[in-house]
């Protein structure tokens, strides 16, 4: 592994280069000079309880354990910082990426960041403009780590122009890929602030992208090794106006091949992809809009083209939509079409948000907040054209902050759902309407109670759902709860089940535990709308994050 | 080879901690508010010590926290000199919507950065939002908490107010 030898050379370079630098710095740095050490610890565990009801898509692993964990340990020295992340799976937890396995040191890096450039080399992160062309990330929720290992430089000549290259071979798992190799460009024009303009921002950017993996034997359709794409972006902003636009050509990746037939034999065919993204945006004086359209096709783009873990991905395509907090509206959260033959969707979103203000007729003694946002997505009625096909999914919400008293806090939600449930296969869609109330009252400066109830009703599926949650919090250190959700409109009578839950958390300085015991329902997790599929299990989780 | 680890971990925490004792805020690079790339360096300014803190679209109690700051912050004004910065984990996809909630809110007051590679998150060691930090005028980190309880808000006044002197 040339990489992995290559870096403690490049960790003592930057170090005694970091020495002499921090040497000839004037007194203002002085109290810097002994830089300090900064670092994380995160562990999540599940104990897997059996139980003896069949509960809908339950798995209980072997040996009835699970536990993700993370060390992550900085030296900052000021422009300097090196650090390292240890991850260790005892085992990995139920539904994670299998590649997730052992214990190793998985990243190492070292970084020096000055005024008009900066320069990491080991293991870091990035993206281009939104991500859909490119992006290496960390998600802990979701088992993703893509991180790359190789060199970032960033140089940015005074406001005017800012540029990043890559330069890397992705992680996987708990090694890097070096059989795969990413290069990137990416440039940044600030056209108003070469042109002295004050009032208004205009960034003019775009990104390269070439994406290397030797193809196998078994894969001999002229496929090439190399795959190069780009975006190019307009960002504006004025007053409290913004619009931003962004095309993505995802150069060509292959696809299995859904045609496959005598005339035709090829395993995998090659599709090129594109992305289109729109933002507008209107803010001022309390009032927040925001509005996206998107479509893409065949945007899928693997790191390593023979593997179908959800952990073998560079890019983000996130659902735009309306991301939710309550248990019954995100029994079905969407998840964009990417693969096969569900290639790409057409949609968008639109957000309102309004601060009604203090000792307005409307806004009371204490004022008001109002948000709504609709969403919807189809899916593509043929190859590179823009006209939608069936409807996947459509959301209208609309909710409201009002703060009665200085004690007594109230939220309410509203939420229509409709879905389709054949993935595009068919027009079948499934509705749901759903109604959540929050309610906060402050007994006394340090304790609180919250209650939560929701009701969800729905013709079709699982029909009528009915949830609350009870939360007393101490603050600032203790918090316990007890939850159920309840499938009573089931037709199936075994499947009228109670999902609950109890637990309790405590925070202190640089400390947070947290313990719980439920009954958990097959479905998904989400994080920043992307989202892993879970099996249901009952279960009691513990975790703990510390930093130092 | 757990007992390993463990004892490599204990180590590591305690040599952490100890070395610990003047973390301070970490220079790297993030958005403004009108998407222009800003050394977080620059927003120490030797006068005023700030509130930072981590939020996402997506992460009820940290609304909840800088909602309950925003509603204190002008009498809270009163006792201390104070600026708060609302960092944004969000994405590039929801950092858009993070500025239209932000101004749906009425957090005027606050000034909001947005953190769409995690670089400042990942130098200040923020795996839960909410995290809230206290950063005294030269830089330094004297405070910091998990989490958010309906009240929590306090303690962060407290700390400002400790600054003082």
């Amino acid at each position: 592994m040339k990489f992995t030898k290559l870096i403690p050379f490049v960790v003592f370079t930057l170090v005694a280069g970091a020495g002499t630098a921090q040497a000839q710095e004037g007194e203002a740095e002085e109290r810097d000079k002994k830089g300090f050490l900064t670092g994380s610890f995160e562990t999540n565990n599940i104990y897997f309880v059996k139980e003896d009801i069949e509960v809908p898509g339950q798995k209980t692993p072997d040996d009835r354990f699970g536990s993700n964990n993370y060390l992550k340990v900085d030296y900052i020295r000021s422009k300097f910082s090196a650090g390292v992340q240890l991850e260790s799976y005892l085992p990995v937890i139920q539904d994670y990426p299998a590649e997730f396995t052992g214990t190793k040191l998985t990243n190492i890096y070292a970084s020096w960041v000055d005024d008009s450039f900066s320069i990491t080399a080991g293991s870091f992160y990035e993206q281009f403009g939104s991500g859909l062309l490119f992006r290496a990330w960390e998600d802990r929720a979701l088992g993703i780590n893509n991180s790359l290992m190789g060199a970032r430089f960033t140089y940015n000549y005074k406001n005017y122009v800012a540029l990043k290259a890559i330069w890397g071979t992705p992680r996987f798992g708990m090694e890097y890929d070096t059989g795969v190799q990413f290069r990137g460009l990416d440039l940044s024009l600030n056209i108003s602030e070469m042109y002295g303009a004050k009032k208004s921002t205009l960034l003019l950017e775009g990104s390269v992208l070439n994406h290397y993996q030797s193809v196998p034997q078994s894969y001999e359709n002229g496929m090439s090794p190399n795959v190069t794409g780009w975006s190019a972006r307009v960002n504006y902003e004025n007053g409290g106006f913004m619009a931003k636009a962004e095309y993505v050509d995802n150069g060509t990746n292959y696809f299995p091949n859904t045609e496959m037939s005598s005339e035709d034999p090829r395993e995998f065919v090659g599709k090129r992809g594109n992305a289109q993204l729109l933002e507008l945006g209107y803010s001022n004086n309390g009032l927040g809009i925001f509005l996206t359209g998107r479509r893409f096709e065949w945007m899928y783009s693997k790191f390593d083209r023979t593997s179908s873990s959800a952990a073998n991905v560079y890019n983000y395509l996130p659902a735009v939509t309306m991301q939710y907090t309550y248990l019954l509206t995100n029994l079905h959260p969407y998840t964009p079409l990417t693969q096969d033959s569900r290639n790409g969707e057409i949609g968008g979103q639109a957000d309102i948000y309004y601060n009604v203000k203090r000792g307005t007729w409307l806004g009371g003694r204490r004022g008001l907040k109002l948000h709504a946002n609709f969403s919807t997505y189809y899916s593509l009625a043929g190859k590179g054209n823009a006209r939608a096909d069936k409807l996947m999914f459509r959301d209208f919400s609309a909710d409201i902050e009002k703060q009665w008293t200085r004690a007594f806090k109230m939220n309410l939600l509203y939420s229509m759902q409709e879905r389709n449930t054949d993935y595009g296969a068919t027009a079948k869609t499934e509705l749901a309407h759903i109604v959540v109330g929050d309610f906060l009252y402050k007994f006394t400066p340090r304790f609180s109670l919250r209650l939560e109830l929701q009701y969800l009703t729905s013709k079709e599926g699982d029909k009528d759902w009915m949830a609350g949650l009870l939360e007393a919090s101490f603050a600032p250190k203790w918090s316990i709860f007890v939850s159920d959700m309840y499938n009573h409109g089931n037709d199936a009578e075994a499947n009228r089940l109670h999902y609950y839950s109890g637990g309790v958390s405590f925070a202190h300085s640089h400390t947070r535990l947290s313990l719980s015991y439920g009954r958990n329902r097959a479905g998904y997790v989400c994080s920043g709308g992307v989202c892993r599929i879970i099996s249901a299990y009952t279960g009691a989780n513990f975790a703990m994050t510390i930093s130092f | 080879m757990v007992k390993k680890l463990l004892l490599t971990l204990v180590a590591l925490a305690g040599f952490a901690t100890l070395a610990s004792a003047q973390m301070r805020l970490p220079n790297v690079k993030i958005e403004n508010e009108k998407g222009e790339l800003i050394q977080t360096s620059s927003l120490l300014d030797a006068k005023t010590p700030m509130i930072i803190s981590f939020w996402s679209t997506t992460c009820k109690p940290c609304i909840r926290e800088l909602n309950a700051i925003n509603d204190q912050f002008v009498d809270w004004q009163d006792q201390a000199d104070f600026r708060v910065i609302a960092v944004s984990i969000d994405d590039s996809r929801s950092a858009s919507k993070a500025k239209a909630m932000a101004s749906g809110f009425g957090w005027s007051d606050f000034t909001v950065l947005y953190d769409k590679n995690q670089d400042l998150k990942r130098a200040m060691n923020v795996n839960l939002v909410p995290q809230v930090f206290v950063v005294d005028a030269d830089g330094k980190v004297v405070y910091s908490h998990t989490g958010y309880n309906p009240g929590g808000e306090a303690e962060l006044l407290k700390e400002i107010i400790k600054l003082k002197k």
